[in-house]
């Protein structure tokens, strides 16, 4: 009975993580082409009127970006968690339902269009990525209602045709349009990174950390979930709502993750598997952990792709997939060798 | 004493065309064992299933505790009527004692944490179910009989004064079906749990439940006293095997008798009560 999951032990490793979160940050922020220390950043901030670089350099430049890694990180991993459990395969991840095909038309869209505005100081590219994805699982949602019973089935195969239509109308897309154009585009479905202003990060940040904490209040529901939705059911488990409130706001969050910094893959994915791996499968639990080890993770993936190859830099996509892609095999062989996973 | 579970015209079909439940009616009183019986396909677990609201019926009531089925929500219904389904194993790593927990989810704070008394009840279900000393091993580790009383474990947890269960026995040996029932047993004596089992065994569940349902295949049932049900004359009919019966001390068995038989002319000369048809 020691082994039970209680509020303070939660409260406890919780608080490690985010000290872990903020340590990384801080350390993160201080690697760059030019160099810069804390110390020379605030240290001189009584003295009005005079530039500091070190201070213009960590609060304009290099905060805004990790803070933007760490909010599209904690949106992914979270939302990885809970399409794990909906779907009860552990193999699920943020994007199975065809948000990212969804992000990626309006993506597309957007940018053939050379539509030029703002919207609450959103590029078109990121309010046709955010309703594309939402649009999409929408439609993925209402064919798998459809086809009824077998509810977790349908709603696999829906994600996987709309995938494909989507990626082949995206290729259409492709082979029509510009080179310049088509760069753009290639560069935000490989995930990037991009300085925000305060003002985005605070919505955003806002819109996720709310996701976040619905998606934590159903979580022991979705714990009675993965034993599947009759047994769930018998016990007490309102699965409607709690289906519909999980869809939602992990639905939800991934959209504004991927409106903020395109498709980063492998974050939901790794995440959530190698935190399961550690604290076990409790989502009461998972679900926080997940999301601080999500921003941890791309906070330094984030710092390795600016980086590399500076002063150019890297889509943060592609550094996440390198270190996931190996990752994940070894885990998938791992565990295939141990239990049959998809039931 | 009224009936706990009351059963009236009730009618079940998957598609038009084949009719898997026709005017079914019995009644169970409470604290009672039934066993539900019949061959495959007859409409055993789709029974079950009525009974715990998975399925709904277009036609006929189910009543529980006095209130059709379908006034009850999702939670009031999990506090009357808990549920053990044919082995499951969960997609993730979870523990026993955290499987047994989850029974008390909807009782959870409201940060969604279990309270002592979740903890005390989940404890006694351990206890009762013999698996309070493998109870931080994962689920998936565990045998099928281990499985088995765990998941009896967590229907206990919910503390519900139903206890339906889909062949609870049917991927065990001999010793762990004994051990399964005696347990199904012992909540009915001593927590006074009414206990609704879909068993193909006829000669384990002669042993143990009160009263039968048997379900012939073809929309006919017989229901009553145990003895009652679960004749030679019955059997025979209902299965279409030959079957010779028995009396051993108190208990009744049916032992039923292929082509190949080396016993098979035993009928004829046995000692056999009931008259064959």
């Amino acid at each position: 009975m020691t082994e039970l999951l209680t509020p303070k032990k939660l409260v406890v490793r919780i608080g490690l993580a985010a000290v872990l979160l903020v340590a990384v940050a801080l350390l993160c922020s201080l690697i760059g082409p030019e160099s810069i220390s804390l110390k020379r950043a605030f240290a001189a901030t009584q003295e009005q009127g005079a530039i500091n670089p070190d201070y213009e350099i960590f609060v304009r430049v290099r905060l805004p970006r990790i803070i933007l890694a760490a909010i599209v990180g904690a949106a992914l991993a979270c939302s990885g968690v809970v399409f794990q459990a909906l779907l009860r395969n552990p193999l699920a991840d943020p994007y199975i339902l065809g948000i990212s095909s969804g992000a990626g038309l309006g993506t597309i869209i957007a940018v053939i269009s050379g539509l030029n505005w703002t919207l609450w100081g959103r590029s078109p590219i990121a309010v046709f990525a955010f309703a594309g994805a939402l649009g999409t699982v929408w439609l993925v949602w209402f064919i798998g209602r459809i086809t009824g019973r077998a509810h977790v089935t349908g709603l696999l195969l829906a994600g996987v045709v709309v995938n494909a239509f989507f990626s082949a109308v995206i290729m259409f897309l492709t082979s029509i349009a510009k080179s310049q154009q088509i760069h753009a585009t290639i560069f935000w479905l490989m995930g990037n990174m991009t300085e925000e202003k305060l003002a985005v990060l605070w919505v955003g940040s806002g819109c996720i950390l709310a996701g976040i904490l619905t998606l934590y209040f159903i979580s022991p529901r979705l714990n009675a979930l993965s034993f599947g939705e009759d047994d769930a059911r018998s016990m007490g488990i309102n699965i409607a709502r709690t289906q519909t409130i999980a869809f939602a706001a992990a639905a939800f969050i991934t959209a504004m993750a991927v409106s903020l910094s395109g498709l980063i893959g492998f974050v939901g994915l790794v995440v959530p598997h190698a935190v399961r791996l550690v604290s076990g499968p409790d989502h009461r639990q998972l679900l926080p952990l997940s999301g601080i080890i999500g921003a941890i993770f791309l906070v330094a993936a984030d710092t390795v792709a600016r980086i590399i190859v500076a002063p150019a830099q890297l889509p943060v996509g592609v550094v996440t997939a390198i270190v996931g892609g190996p990752f994940f095999l070894v885990l998938l062989v791992k565990y295939s060798r141990k239990v049959s996973w998809v039931k | 004493m009224s009936s706990i579970i009351e059963v009236e015209n009730l009618s079940f079909s998957y598609t038009p065309e084949r009719t898997i439940l026709k005017d079914l009616g019995f009644e169970v009183t409470p604290g009672t064992f039934l066993a539900i019986a019949g061959p495959n396909g007859a409409g055993k677990s789709t029974l079950l299933n009525l009974l715990c609201r998975l399925l709904k019926s277009k036609s006929g009531i189910v009543r529980i505790d006095g209130a059709a089925i379908d006034l009850y929500n999702t939670e009031e219904l999990a506090k009357k009527v808990s549920v053990v389904r044919q082995e499951f194993v969960p997609a993730f790593e979870f523990s026993v004692v955290q499987t047994v927990m989850m029974a008390r989810t909807p009782y959870y704070t409201q940060i969604g944490f279990e309270t002592k008394t979740d903890t005390e009840i989940v404890n006694e279900a351990m206890e009762a179910t013999d698996t309070a000393h493998f109870a931080s091993r994962a689920l998936r580790s565990l045998s099928s009989g281990e499985r088995q009383r765990v998941f009896i474990a967590r229907a206990l947890a919910q503390n519900t004064p139903i206890l339906l269960l889909d062949e609870p026995t049917s991927f065990l040996d001999l010793k762990h079906q004994v051990r399964i029932y005696d347990l199904l047993k012992t909540a009915q004596l001593e927590k006074g749990k009414t206990i609704v089992a879909v068993t193909h065994d006829i000669n384990l569940a002669a042993q143990y439940a009160d009263v039968a349902l048997m379900l012939d295949g073809n929309c006919g049932y017989h229901t009553g006293k145990l003895e009652d049900v679960f004749s030679l004359a019955q059997i025979e009919k209902v299965f279409g095997v030959k079957t010779f019966a028995a009396k051993v001390g108190e208990e009744n068995f049916f032992l039923p008798l292929g082509k190949f038989a080396k016993d098979r002319g035993i009928i004829n000369t046995s000692n056999n009560t009931n008259k064959r048809k």
